[in-house]
């Protein structure tokens, strides 16, 4: 086990564009300890996801150089230069291969069937040898891959910045986090075993049928003394008399039975007594009333359909309507958790303070509120356990009161289970709030990094003394008139090359060396560092360069915005 | 409210205003209940100053400043820009007058559209310039809100967050308006970026002499922009008051605990505990009885705080607060150390579902 969970050295990285590679990191160097909470801060577009997302294996991008060790072991994989080759060659050889077989294929039907079956055969044989030579080349990128898929979950999970794109609309919570631990295999064993689950799901119909009785007592036992009429009215043969489809309603009408029945039918759909009071405050029960006009007569249509009907066809629609339910019957039930499993997830809201838990597993993520919904998130990915979890801006799409809460929560997290944070974030004051050691990046690289009190109390990087400096404060000595502290400019576009320093355009501070050389990250106190050629002069008068950063940002100004 | 001695003349009026929406369900569509979104809400807007409107997501501070625009009808009351019913203008004099930044520049703009269409087609429609005059007033616009003559021929996409914010407060400004509605035009930015739009805004209020609703859910932001603020819960205004006497006396416990949500970026204010309030905003569709706030406040008292609603009342000058207990200087709210703030009940109100 080594001193710090995760280290990442000297990460770059390109991504392959039709406009050529852009280069998104340039050196990160991030090392986690163990049950540390380190803070990753940038502006957008400064590669803190593509960081993260390296981390995990995730990202799109191509490793140039760099390691990224977890536990000691390395997650990055690269592949030997004979494999690449090999995978290349082989998938050439197998796609032209397919090309002549297909050729060979109609060579046999249209021209020669002698030749064209040989030709086939060779084809056939020469794209799977090409086809299997390349996957044996495969085997060890698949076995790592296989090997990450395990790692992310059991030990780094991440936590991404809007949850409700993160969380999938159409499962109910439980589904989604059980997914999770039947994936990693962290589900307790079922209450009750699946074929016996099979066979309640089969007579599940009845099950339903009572459920309706025991709910809604008056509006089953109409329903069902319309369809015993329609029964009796056919065995009698009295639907017989009414089979004319002209006649038919004219000698209801005048039975007036016709129209008790559609009424009783039109009451299943009529909400109860309660509902109606409900309803009646707010409106006059005539306006109630008449929307159920529709409905009385859709019913009436209904039962005149049934008695016009023979009596095989309508027996004929249940039985086919049956049969094509069941296997939905089936599927549903087996989407259902097993109770075993729900009061597993309900444990794992608990840890994370949702109120009202076991009413929350049956909702789907649009019906909770965004603080709840980044809780559910958070309960996903500590459901496994892991050793460290990557927050990517948890908190940024929420309101302030809410994200204080999920702070906390975090924190508390941390203090139970000793998990390690990767907190990335925009916010200096979520830092400062949280993290015990922070690393700033600024366009694809490391510019500082060290503990929180370091950083944020004798920064020595420019970059990191502006963003600090830009954050509008409630102080009370602050008046609204002041014109707020500002880095002039934004971060450089990826493709462009710089030399040196690539925060010189927008430094009060750059000369000539910064323009040429690109700074080194020098110790500047025990466990402090920072990139950059004036740390000396910088020194530690902060408010030195704030005040330069004014001048500096004034004369930005005059010049325009680039 | 009492008068400020800069501020005195009275732009907007709202009064007892009301949005409800209603929630609609069933297979005819009948409406069972509504969404009280903004409940009675008096409020004015002087000329020439900024007003911040504060409040978690879901309190109606978005609909109260689109009732304001005349971009949704209200279903009670009224709102009276300097002096006319807003009701009565037209809508080619309101947007003439009244103007409005969005919170997401990119989905405000067509992104088929060059920056010279964006910015020149309120000036076209209301055949304010045309041709090269328009090219000129276009130019002149970018200028003032620090961007280039160059940047016209180009689309949305090829501007960062904050070029794009620039470019849609420059859309705003195009029509010469008195008042601009700035709904969380920071919030999509990032720090930096932030500080940038905001020092711009304050610098063409002062150019143009504008009339400014800033509403944010920020209060750091609302500290440096704004000159009053109301603070807004479930559709309602728990407390308003001129900017440096809601910092320094806060005198609603919600104002207070949403002051001390804020993370600063500074190590000895991070150590200071911050009020964590428990729960979510509750429903606006079935809004707690009495005052909308005792489900979540610390001191809220049962049988008072649960019955009766607290009416806005005056405690000071320009300084009104809708609370039976406000704070005051010797009055301030509990700070709770790590290990005293206490678990969260589970008969606590559930969560917004809408």
């Amino acid at each position: 086990m080594s001193e710090n969970l995760l280290e990442i050295e000297g990460l770059r990285v390109h991504f392959d564009t039709l406009d050529g590679p852009i280069e998104a990191l340039h050196s990160v160097d991030l090392k986690v300890g163990h049950g540390q909470i380190m803070g990753l801060v940038g502006e957008s577009g400064c590669g803190k996801s593509v960081t993260s997302l390296v981390t995990i294996g995730l990202a799109t991008c191509d490793v140039d150089e760099g390691s990224v060790k977890y536990e000691g072991e390395e997650m990055l994989f690269t592949d030997s230069v004979a494999n690449k080759k090999t995978q290349d060659i082989s998938g050439w050889v197998t796609s032209v291969a397919v090309l002549a077989l297909i050729f060979a294929f109609f060579w046999m039907i249209l021209i020669n069937p002698l030749q064209g079956v040989v030709l086939f055969f060779m084809f056939l044989l020469v794209s799977t040898t090409s086809w299997l030579w390349g996957a044996a080349a495969k085997s060890e990128y698949r076995r790592h891959q296989k090997h990450l898929r395990w790692v992310r979950g059991n030990e780094i999970s991440m936590i991404f910045q809007e949850p409700m794109t993160a969380l999938n609309p159409l499962y109910t919570v439980e589904k989604q986090i059980s997914e999770v631990m039947r994936v990693h295999d962290r589900l307790v064993e079922a209450e009750t075993p699946r074929y016996v689950r099979v066979g309640q799901a089969l007579v599940s119909p009845a099950a339903l049928i009572r459920d309706a009785f025991s709910s809604r007592p008056q509006a089953s036992i109409a329903t069902s003394s319309v369809l015993a009429f329609v029964l009796v009215a056919h065995l009698s043969g009295f639907a017989d008399s009414a089979a004319d489809a002209v006649t038919a309603p004219f000698v209801f009408v005048f039975r007036d039975l016709f129209w008790v029945l559609a009424l009783l039918l039109g009451g299943y759909f009529v909400p109860s007594r309660s509902e109606i009071e409900a309803l009646n405050a707010l409106y006059r029960p005539l306006e109630y009333a008449a929307p159920q006009v529709p409905l009385i007569l859709a019913a009436a249509l209904v039962i005149f359909l049934m008695l016009w009907m023979p009596l095989s066809a309508l027996l004929g629609m249940a039985v086919i309507s049956t049969l094509l339910a069941l296997p939905a019957i089936i599927l549903l039930d087996y989407l259902r958790l097993d109770p075993a499993h729900t009061r597993q997830v309900i444990g794992i809201l608990e840890d994370v303070r949702i109120p009202n838990p076991s009413a929350v597993v049956k909702m789907y993520p649009h019906e909770l509120s965004g603080g709840m919904r980044q809780r559910v998130m958070i309960a996903m990915m500590m459901s496994c356990e892991p050793k460290l979890l990557i927050a990517d801006e948890p908190t940024t799409a929420l309101d302030v009161t809410i994200q204080a809460q999920i702070l906390q929560l975090m924190r508390d997290l941390r203090d139970e289970k000793d998990t390690s944070i990767l907190l990335i974030t925009h916010d200096l004051g979520v830092i400062a709030e949280m993290c015990d050691a922070v690393t700033v990046m600024y366009a694809g690289s490391v510019v500082e990094s060290g503990s929180i009190g370091d950083v944020l109390s004798r920064p020595r990087m420019p970059y990191s003394i502006g963003l600090l400096h830009s954050i509008p404060t409630i102080d009370e000595g602050s008046d609204r008139r002041d014109v707020l502290p500002i880095i002039p400019g934004q971060v450089p576009d990826p493709n462009l090359h710089f030399d040196g320093c690539r925060f010189h355009p927008r430094c009060p501070f750059a000369d000539e060396t910064c323009i040429s050389t690109p700074p080194p990250m020098t110790e500047v106190e025990p466990g402090h560092f920072a990139a950059c050629h004036h740390t000396d002069s910088i020194g530690e008068n902060v408010a030195e360069v704030q005040a330069a950063f004014d001048v500096f940002a004034a004369e930005y100004e005059l010049e325009g915005v680039a | 409210m009492p008068d400020d001695s800069k501020f005195d003349e009275v732009l907007i009026e709202v009064e007892g205003m009301r949005k409800w929406f209603p929630i609609k369900s069933g297979m005819l569509t009948t409406v069972k209940s509504h969404v009280r979104a903004v409940d009675g809400v008096d409020l004015q807007v002087k000329r020439g100053e900024t007003l911040g409107i504060v409040g978690e997501s879901g309190c109606g501070k978005t609909t109260l400043g689109r009732v304001i625009l005349g971009l949704t009808h209200m279903t009670e009351g009224s709102v009276h820009y300097a002096g006319e019913d807003i009701r009565t203008m037209t809508n080619k004099d309101l947007r003439r007058r009244l103007q409005i930044v969005f919170q997401d520049p990119g989905g405000s703009m067509n992104p088929r559209m060059s920056v010279r269409s964006i910015v020149g087609e309120p000036l076209q429609v209301n055949g304010m310039a045309e041709g090269a005059e328009l090219t000129q007033k276009v130019a002149d616009l970018l200028d003032s809100v620090g961007l280039k003559r160059e940047h016209m021929n180009r689309f949305p996409h090829e501007f960062s967050g904050g070029q794009k914010q620039r470019i849609a407060l420059a859309r705003a400004l195009s029509l010469d308006p008195e008042f601009i509605l700035l709904d969380e035009p920071t919030s999509a930015l990032d720090v930096s970026v932030q500080a940038q739009v905001l020092n711009l805004l304050e610098e063409i209020q002062e150019k143009h002499g504008l009339t400014f609703v800033f509403i944010t859910h920020a209060l750091n932001v609302v500290n440096h922009i704004c000159d009053r603020v109301a603070v807004m819960y479930l559709g309602k205004i728990v407390e308003i008051a001129d900017t440096n006497d809601l910092f320094s006396e806060p005198a609603h416990p919600y104002t207070h605990a949403l002051m001390s949500a804020i993370p600063e970026p500074s190590l000895e204010k991070a150590s200071r505990r911050r009020i964590v309030l428990s729960g979510d905003v509750p429903s606006p569709a079935d809004p707690p009885p009495g005052c909308r706030f005792h489900t979540r406040c610390p001191i809220a008292e049962e049988g008072l705080c649960d019955v009766e609603e607290p009416k806005l009342e005056s405690i000071g000058e320009g300084h009104g607060v809708a609370c039976h207990f406000p704070l005051g200087p010797g009055k301030k709210l509990p700070i709770l150390d790590d290990d005293q703030i206490p678990p969260e009940d589970d008969d606590k109100p559930k969560t917004v579902v809408l």
